[in-house]
């Protein structure tokens, strides 16, 4: 009777030693460095067990690993890396697109919506410009920096700055529509 | 109504006249682009026969206005050269440098005159062109695109020709041009012009919108500075003075009619290596 006590007491405590062990800082810290695809199989090892909470930290470690040894499939990397997490399950499919087309797309994701541009941008056009400006540092970052892509980050630049013009004729067009 | 200083219209100037016209070429050929495009996927027409016809005819008034000006400036910078090498600054008293300021004040007010004549149907064409493109802006990128739509649009997707940068006219930035010539440009393009990239017209028109918007300002600036600045001559004339307010009209209307200012840097084009295969990711939007 005794013995199955202890033996009930063991099981919970061994329980919880197991999951200290996987919360420790310590075994989720990844020393990101090498060939960038490696270490995505490392970080994707220690995402599928138990270190979820640190992919955010994983990702920019990766970034600058990349920033190191720029190429141009390193882009091609990073969407496989982001597939293969989102299908761990660690992260949705809208934020590994978000992620994606953050860093290393033209588009910007600042710059979306299903309704007009009369009623959905417009009311919050500088807010819009602001988020996008800042959006086109991560694209340095993933395009120029990280994916030695100096054409699409500078299409990306130019995008921002046509995008600004256009909104600009277009909202106080609008304005004036609704003046009337 | 807070009244206009010389700068705000300087400024003004430098900002729309010089930039419009080019804007107005890109226009036109971008528009005969997108008419050859036409019938592949949903087009954006901001590019109507009405609004053409508003840029037509505001090149037209230019073209006028120009006629009439160009004799009268160039005789004012006769006389400006004049009372300048007559070392006339500064001498107070001289007779001949009197007369030379008051002829020169004549013919500044005959300017004056004359811009007064000209600004009301210039004002007229111009409010036109920015109104018919305020309703198709609003209609077309306001009320029928998307933000995602306008993004693929910029970036040309809802065009079918990705042409080579060489084929695209640059974006503003254009001067030391004359007004009408550079409208007879765009009217030749229209009429010319084999085939074009569309991805631009969003943006062409938003510029065309915004400059003619700022010389709609500016036009009625100007019409009330030219009864303050007769009427400041007409005193003038008594004492035979020439101000520098003068030279700065007079330099800003030079500017307007024969783009004769500095240039403001274009928008950087971007290096596009052609040919070259695009890794497209399953994630891109």
């Amino acid at each position: 009777m005794l013995r199955h006590a202890k033996l009930l007491l063991a099981v919970p405590v061994l329980a919880l030693a197991a999951a200290c062990t996987t919360t420790d800082p310590d075994y989720c810290a990844v020393n990101v460095r090498g060939d960038l695809e490696d270490a995505m199989r490392t970080v994707e090892t220690k995402l599928g067990s138990g270190c979820e909470y640190h992919f955010d930290g994983y990702f920019q470690s990766l970034l600058a690993l990349a920033e190191s040894n720029p190429d141009k499939n390193n882009r091609r990397h990073f969407s496989d890396h982001l597939m293969r997490v989102q299908d761990m399950g660690v992260i949705s499919r809208r934020q590994a697109e978000g992620l994606y087309n953050r860093y290393f797309n033209v588009k910007f994701v600042s710059l979306q919506g299903d309704y007009n541009t009369c009623s959905q941008t417009c009311p919050i056009r500088k807010q819009v410009m602001s988020d996008m400006q800042a959006e086109l540092h991560d694209k340095e970052l993933g395009l120029m920096r990280a994916s030695n892509d100096a054409a699409s980050f500078y299409r990306a630049d130019h995008l921002l700055k046509e995008t600004d013009l256009v909104l600009e004729a277009t909202c106080r067009a609008c304005q004036a529509g609704d003046a009337r | 109504m807070m009244n206009p200083t010389t700068q705000d219209l300087r400024s003004a100037r430098s900002g729309s006249w010089r930039r419009g016209p080019a804007l107005l070429v890109t226009a036109l050929c971008l528009f005969a682009g997108a008419v050859q495009a036409a019938g592949s996927g949903p087009v954006v027409r901001l590019f109507p026969t009405t609004v053409l016809e508003d840029i037509r005819e505001t090149g037209q008034v230019a073209e006028d206005m120009e006629n009439n000006l160009q004799q009268i400036i160039h005789r004012l910078d006769m006389q400006q050269q004049l009372y300048s090498e007559s070392l006339c600054e500064g001498a107070d008293g001289d007779q001949g440098c009197e007369r030379i300021a008051k002829q020169l004040g004549s013919t500044y007010l005959e300017m004056l005159e004359v811009m007064s004549d000209r600004l009301p149907e210039m004002e007229r064409a111009v409010n036109s062109t920015r109104s018919s493109l305020e309703k198709r802006l609003r209609q077309e990128l306001g009320q029928r695109t998307t933000p995602t739509s306008l993004q693929n649009t910029l970036l040309g997707e809802a065009g079918t020709v990705a042409a080579s940068q060489e084929d695209q006219p640059a974006l503003r930035g254009r001067s030391g041009v004359r007004l009408s010539d550079r409208f007879k440009q765009y009217y030749d393009l229209v009429s010319t012009s084999k085939n074009g990239p569309s991805q631009s017209l969003a943006v062409v028109a938003a510029d065309i919108y915004l400059d003619m918007e700022e010389a709609s300002q500016l036009i009625a600036f100007t019409q009330q500075e030219i009864s303050r600045a007769a009427l400041m001559e007409q005193l003038n004339q008594s004492f035979g003075m020439i101000t520098p307010e003068m030279s700065a009209v007079v330099g800003g209307v030079k500017e307007i009619l024969f783009g004769e200012s500095t240039m403001e840097s274009p928008i950087a084009s971007p290096p596009y290596a052609i040919g070259e295969t695009e890794f497209v990711s399953p994630l891109a939007m």
